[in-house]
């Protein structure tokens, strides 16, 4: 609990990480800002040419079913690689001065958190101009869900971004990892068509039912299943615990490791 | 506040760090060569214990590798301690790295804000201090410019505002003092005596030991991990200084001695060559061919073959004590014998200045001999002189004061001194206030 107090006391700090982040994402590029959304939206134009050109998928407009997995995606595993390397990104800091260590991962995760948001902007967009329209009763889960996904991010930070630094080579397979997670989550596809023996597997996966519940609220414009978004939470507090766990104990020697 | 609250407690506390000779971080160097990944644990702490009161000012001094600069690092918790425990009642500040998270393009006043939250404030709180920040860097005209266009002096005033107006309870300061010109640290020194009056607590490590003497209450000496003094600062940093003196001292006798050695396995070639060098030129052996601007001229009718200067340690040697009773000795060897002769001995300083000089004429004493070679030693009884570096001067001439072999530099020495008077010589003194 004295590790939530510290944190609340470091807020500040937490802030002007996420706005130094994301003021210096892209400085220096000519679009800038622009890439932030231009990124997801180039990925969505190709997964929808191969899916629905190629591979002929049956699923009715299917760029919004994509979209709207596809951007909650990037930010879950934008959080664990991006977030893996955030402590020895900063080892300047971490070497020199005293702050709650967990400020780290916390704003990486915070600033994808907020390019989320705002990539959500093009979603809301898409979802009205197309005439689909939304369920306001359903929309106003989508905070939950939110929130959901990013207590399970920040426990996947946390655990990445402490071990990262006694084992540099994580970096590297948790880009592996993630593009495995991201083929092992129906995102470009339904669940539906999971064969029966591999369903444990996406059941256990957390974002299997953060995606559905997005997918409903914003797709099928439904509130989301219940028992759906209470796996995904109590998955979530699950990682987030271990993650503090782990970076509790593994933080204590991060100075001398950097 | 109360003055008799503990703000720091040390318990003993160890740390130790593992040195790898050559580290693989990735998974493939782990295990292909996990026997190479051997290391040597070094002990930089080996259990120290002290306490601080609250509005005390405390500082850490030992030489470099001591575990100072550790001690320090565990107090901020940048590092945790192997076993023992730390306590710190308050909100810590570190002046350790000035100006951490700095972002160059950004403007100062953007990075008051940036790196005030790293110390752990709100924005309100930092509102609250701007002004004050802004106002002791007396870099209000530039604060809107970003950083990059600073001089590193003004960063670092910059960087030193706003860590010592982060308002905490235990300010801990490694090596600041070298902010800024002698005016701006004039000032961080003031407000570093308001902060200490109004109760707050301040650990210093630094070399300069007058901070020390001036500014803590008291001192803590760390030698190898380990406290070796700890008490009124004047007391430790004397100790403390005295114990360096002596380490210095063994240190060059020593270096001194292995020089030693090597000149025996290699025999009769350095010692002497000076000599060598001037017998090569036997022509100038009338008086008017005396060049009285050489290191070393004279008629050689008697020549100073060796000099020795030795201390308690009963070898010639070049670093004394102060106070240590040195015998200079002059190996003499008689090429044109002369009824009488004087010897004579001097201290220089290194650019030349006479400091002292005698010889055995004003000493009222008169060397005959008729052997062809000898010694001839002086001593002084208790070497008066100041921590310095310094040349000694030998010399004999006949009894009209013509050179016989004047030595002008034969060699420089050194004294180390616990006493810090200016100046060259240590004269005995006692202050009393008489009124």
């Amino acid at each position: 609990m004295d590790t939530v107090k510290e944190l609340y006391a470091y807020r500040q700090m937490i802030f002007s990480l996420v706005k130094k982040d994301l003021r210096g994402r892209y400085k220096g590029s000519v679009l800038g800002f622009l890439w932030t959304f231009i990124n997801p939206l180039f990925q969505l134009i190709v997964y929808t040419m191969v899916f629905k050109f190629i591979l002929k998928t049956s699923i009715e407009r299917y760029y919004l079913y994509l979209f709207v997995a596809l951007i909650p995606w990037i930010f879950f595993s934008s959080a664990i690689t991006v977030g893996a390397a955030s402590v020895v990104a900063q080892k300047d800091l971490v070497k020199k001065i005293y702050f709650p260590r967990m400020v780290i991962p916390i704003s990486y995760v915070t600033s994808c958190f907020v390019n989320m948001l705002l990539c959500f902007i093009v979603v809301f967009a898409v979802v009205i101009f197309t005439g689909v329209g939304v369920n306001f009763l359903a929309l106003l889960t989508l905070p939950v869900i939110m929130v959901v996904e990013y207590i399970l991010a920040l426990g996947m930070a946390l655990l990445t971004s402490a071990v990262t630094v006694y084992f540099r080579d994580l970096e590297h397979i948790l880009g592996i990892v993630s593009m495995a997670w991201m083929y092992m989550t129906p995102i470009m596809y339904d669940k539906s068509i999971v064969p029966d023996r591999f369903l444990p597997i996406f059941n256990i996966n957390p974002m299997t039912h953060v995606i559905e519940c997005y997918r409903s609220v914003l797709y099928s414009k439904e509130i989301p299943d219940l028992t759906s978004l209470l796996s995904a939470l109590s998955l979530g507090v699950l990682f987030l615990l271990i993650g503090c766990l782990v970076f509790n104990k593994l933080q204590r020697h991060f100075a001398e490791e950097l | 506040m109360e003055r008799n609250e503990t703000a720091i407690e040390v318990n003993n506390i160890t740390k130790h760090f593992k040195v790898y000779p050559d580290k693989g971080a990735q998974l493939k160097e782990r295990l292909l060569f996990r026997k190479r990944s051997r290391f040597e644990i070094r002990e930089v702490l080996k259990g120290i214990s002290f306490d601080v009161k609250k509005g005390e000012a405390v500082g850490l001094i030992g030489h470099n590798g001591c575990g100072k600069s550790t001690t320090l690092k565990l107090l901020t918790r940048i590092m945790y301690p192997d076993s023992g425990t730390i306590a710190m009642h308050g909100r810590v500040s570190s002046l350790i790295e000035l100006g951490a998270g700095f972002h160059p393009d950004m403007s100062g006043r953007e990075n008051i804000y940036t790196n005030a939250a790293i110390f752990g404030l709100t924005k309100k709180e930092i509102d609250a201090r701007l002004n004050d920040i802004v106002e002791f860097s007396e870099l209000r005209e530039f604060i809107d410019n970003p950083v990059r266009t600073y001089s590193s002096g003004m960063y670092m005033r910059l960087a030193f505002s706003v860590a010592i107006n982060v308002d905490a309870d235990i300010l801990l300061i490694d090596e600041i003092l070298a902010v800024g010109d002698t005016n701006f640290q004039t000032k961080c020194f003031n407000r570093l005596r308001e902060l200490k009056a109004s109760g707050i607590t301040i650990i210093i490590v630094t070399h300069d030991l007058s901070t020390i003497e001036k500014f803590c209450d008291r001192a803590i000496w760390l030698n190898d991990g380990l406290i070796v003094k700890e008490g009124r600062s004047p007391e430790v940093v004397d100790a403390y200084f005295n114990f360096m003196n002596h380490k210095r001292i063994e240190a060059d006798m020593a270096k001194q001695e292995e020089k030693a050695a090597e000149e025996a396995a290699v025999p009769e070639e350095v010692p002497e060559s000076p000599a060598e060098e001037t017998e090569e030129k036997p022509a100038e052996e009338d008086n008017g061919g005396i060049d009285y601007s050489a290191n070393r001229f004279g008629l050689k009718y008697i020549e100073i073959t060796k000099a020795r200067m030795i201390g308690d340690s009963g070898k010639d040697g070049r670093i004394f004590r102060a106070g240590e009773k040195v015998t200079i000795e002059m190996d003499y060897k008689v090429n044109t014998p002369l009824d009488e002769y004087i010897f004579g001995f001097g201290f220089y300083t290194l650019e030349g200045e006479c400091l002292y000089g005698n010889n055995t004429q004003l000493d009222r004493m008169t060397v005959k001999t008729d052997k062809t070679s000898g010694t001839v030693a002086v001593d002084v009884l208790g070497l008066p002189l100041l921590a310095g570096k310094y040349v000694l001067n030998v010399a004999v001439v006949d009894n009209n004061g013509t050179p016989m072999d004047f030595y002008r530099n034969y060699c420089d020495f050194e004294v180390v001194s616990d006493d810090r008077s200016t100046g060259y010589f240590s004269i005995p003194h006692n202050w009393r206030i008489t009124k």
